[in-house]
């Protein structure tokens, strides 16, 4: 136990900032912002482009794939570097984060240089197709068919919450192969350009606005993938969806304790602006939201050196459960906090990050909309409870 | 940073969590609380095993260990409702007197605690104050709640000091130690018998000027043993928490209902984990305070509050979940979940409620909050 990571691995955080100071985006370079999390502007996929050449892109990816063997702990520091700065390595963070690791996981040496390179390189944008209508917390009751006829798949159905899909190059989705089997049996994972024939993404608006277009209702009618398209064996899906959202859960945490700081941050110069900052009603829960996001960094990098360790981390779903909700009841508290003032919603609650994406620096009310995100999104706080329940305090199904 | 217990660490914890499970039931805190027995065996076997010693330093004769043994230690000792003078002797009066005597008095006094010699500590600068009189000091005022005040060899009493003329280079706050038979104390009977309460009428209390401590540097080194103070008892209840989530789960999983166990129920279960994760939040940032207190960080004093609150927010819903969880079978004194309820309580009621410690986070968070822009440049 101690307070700092070795020194090897501080000189891997030094000399990432050196790059990172010497090679990031100029504020003048950075004026086309964007609209979904598959739309990403011309000067940003040079810069992930920059990141992957360098071998900063995903360290802990050999260097064919944007890295340089970092290990786990490296591969975090470099994380807590970019998110202590508010910059993102990628404006698909799902591509990044989720499909290419999968197809690196999972995929042949063709389809890794066919697909998850040039999503590496931000030349192919990506979305994640999982959540149907009737298939959210459960996800293994998905419905939408993929017959194999030949050497296509006939792909039929739905999928909902697809995230930047009507931006998006191709959807890596899953479905259903075998409808006979047993339903995690049955499932293959595929990936659908969306250019195909008969793939119709409709964007909707989120709880924030009309206009935050990012959600999509993906509808399939007799589109027809090539059978390559595959990723993994069939009706092996299963495998692949614990995989990606095993990517997405490994240092999710970090994500929440970074938006825990910006907000403690942020609210604390706000306070102060109100003449706040000296209000013991206000003292208790803005203590509560530093012990909360103290609470989860620690925890947080206890998780992270037992994974290093190989040992199971049950914690992912403590982590995921505690930190979103810490989030989210603070940003409630902060937006309650400034009484009228939090209606105007044109007010940036925090500075302007070019690098990073815009809701970051939201109104108040947005971030408590968007602290949701945390709470449902890849499994909702009661499911989290229910799998800690049962994996940690072994509790009976 | 690298938050895992070491392999060592892991070891001294499952060490004594198995030596005290099995000396320490509740059979024996049952005795105590009814009066019928004392826990001087108990303390007898600690000492024996040497444990009183584990975080004294090397070089006044014990074994050297950090404030992150102790915390290991004093959250399996919470688990069982330890009734000795452990948490007084080794997280109060040992720090107070290791921060704030002198050389030769500090050792003296150390080696004493290493060899099983029990204490307790009065940080009653608000009221008791100390006056010079000779070449020595005369106490007087009351200390109310001193845990084990009435039946350690030693008492370490933070006052104030009401004559300045002494004047020059001095804290107003002085450290006086002086033995327990020489202080008028009366045991207070509370609702958490386990833990051995004293009320301390000091007025005429003389102490020799070799066991007066009343320096430039006096003040901070209270300060610094009181971090070791809210560590250790955060991390008591911690344990005390602990012990109620486990015989919540033992009993939700035994408990048949509608002909299934009650804990198969998701309103059982949400409330259990929330238990877990409140006990997480609280252990994480007693191990931080005592890791804070070990590397002799800056964040020491803040880390140590979150540790308080954090622990007062654990037993809080502890106690809740756990009562309600146990239906009638917890409302019954028979049922052991009751001795776990008021120790975790009772660490509330010491050393600065969670509401307290709340505000002091928030106040230094207020006042230094750096943006992260700020902290980047650092």
């Amino acid at each position: 136990m101690k307070l700092r990571f070795d020194d090897e691995t501080e000189a891997f955080r030094a000399e990432f900032v050196t790059w990172l100071e010497a090679n990031m985006p100029d504020e003048s370079e950075t004026g086309e912002r964007s609209a979904s999390t598959a739309d990403v502007p011309e000067w940003a996929r040079r810069w992930q482009r920059t990141m992957f050449d360098a071998g900063w892109l995903v360290p802990s990816n050999p260097p064919e794939f944007g890295g340089r063997n970092a290990t786990l702990i490296e591969q975090f520091v470099y994380l807590e570097e970019l998110g202590k700065r508010h910059i993102y390595n990628s404006f698909n963070p799902q591509a990044l984060g989720i499909i290419a690791p999968s197809i690196l996981s999972f995929g042949t040496d063709e389809q890794k240089q066919k697909w998850a390179v040039p999503i590496l390189r931000a030349e192919m944008t990506a979305a994640l197709g999982m959540s149907e209508p009737d298939a959210g917390s459960d996800l293994a009751g998905l419905r939408t068919r993929a017959d194999l006829s030949g050497d296509v798949f006939v792909v039929n159905g739905q999928k909902v919450w697809t995230s930047g899909a009507h931006d998006a190059d191709v959807i890596l989705a899953f479905v259903r192969t075998d409808p006979d089997a047993p339903k995690h049996k049955g499932i293959s994972c595929i990936l659908i350009p969306t250019d195909t024939p008969g793939v119709n993404p409709r964007p909707f608006g989120s709880i924030v606005s009309p206009d935050d277009l990012d959600f999509n209702e993906v509808f399939f009618d007799d589109a027809e993938v090539p059978a390559e398209n595959l990723i993994g064996e069939l009706h092996q899906g299963w495998r692949v969806a614990n995989g990606s959202l095993g990517h997405e859960r490994a240092m999710l945490w970090l994500g929440f304790a970074e938006r825990m700081r910006d907000q403690l941050d942020h609210g604390a110069r706000a306070l102060r602006e109100h003449g706040l900052a000296d209000d013991p009603l206000v003292h208790d829960w803005y203590g509560r939201s530093v012990i909360d996001n103290e609470a989860l960094r620690l925890l947080g990098y206890r998780t992270l050196a037992k994974t290093r360790r190989g040992a199971e981390a049950t914690e992912q779903s403590i982590l995921k459960l505690f930190g979103s909700e810490a989030v989210q009841q603070n940003a409630l508290d902060l937006f309650e906090a400034f009484g009228p003032d939090s209606f105007d919603d044109t007010e940036l609650t925090g500075p302007f990050n070019h690098l990073h994406g815009d809701s970051f620096n939201a109104s108040w009310f947005e971030r408590y909309l968007r602290s949701f995100a945390g709470t449902i999104a890849g499994g909702t706080s009661q499911i989290q409870r229910n799998i800690v329940a049962e994996r940690v305090l072994g509790l009976p199904r | 940073m690298d938050f895992e217990l070491t392999e060592d660490q892991l070891e001294l914890r499952q060490i004594v969590h198995d030596i005290v499970e099995r000396e320490c039931p509740t059979s024996l805190i049952r005795a105590v609380v009814a009066g019928t027995e004392d826990a001087a065996g108990l303390w007898k076997q600690y000492v024996d095993l040497d444990w009183p010693a584990l975080t004294i330093p090397e070089s006044d004769g014990g074994i050297g260990f950090t404030a992150v043994e102790s915390v290991i230690v004093l959250a399996e000792l919470g688990y069982v409702a330890d009734p000795t003078p452990f948490l007084a002797t080794t997280t109060q009066y040992a720090p107070l007197v290791r921060e704030c005597a002198t050389d030769g008095v500090r050792s003296e006094l150390l080696g004493a605690v290493a060899r099983g010699a029990t204490g307790a500590a009065a940080f009653a600068r608000d009221t008791v104050s100390a006056t010079a009189d000779g070449d020595g000091w005369v106490l007087s005022g009351t200390a109310r709640y001193v845990v084990d005040g009435d039946r350690a060899e030693q008492v370490a009493i933070v006052a104030s000091i009401g004559d300045r003329e002494g004047g020059g280079d001095r804290d107003d706050v002085g450290l006086f130690v002086v033995p327990g038979a020489e202080v008028q104390a009366s045991h207070d009977v509370t609702f958490d018998g386990s833990l051995h309460l004293a009320d301390l009428a000091l007025d005429g209390v003389r102490v020799g000027a070799d066991r007066a401590f009343t320096g430039a540097g006096v003040a901070d080194g209270v300060a610094r043993a009181e971090h070791e103070v809210l560590a250790g008892i955060s991390a008591m209840t911690v344990g005390a928490s602990q012990r109620i989530l486990d015989l919540v789960l033992e009993h939700v999983k035994e408990r048949k209902q509608f002909g299934v166990p009650i804990g198969s129920f998701q309103a059982v279960k949400h409330l259990a984990v929330d238990m877990l994760v409140a006990i997480e939040r609280a252990r994480a940032l007693a191990e931080f305070a005592a890791l804070t207190i070990a590397e002799d960080d800056p964040r020491r004093a803040v880390a140590a509050s979150m540790a308080k609150a954090a622990a007062g927010d654990c037993q809080r819903l502890c106690v809740k979940n756990g009562i309600q969880l146990f239906g009638g079978l917890g409302f019954t004194w028979e049922n052991d979940l009751q001795i776990f309820v008021r120790r975790a309580k009772a660490g509330e009621l010491l050393f600065g409620s969670s509401t307290h410690h709340r505000a002091t986070v928030a106040r230094t968070a207020l006042a230094t909050s750096a943006t992260a822009a700020e902290e980047v440049a650092r």
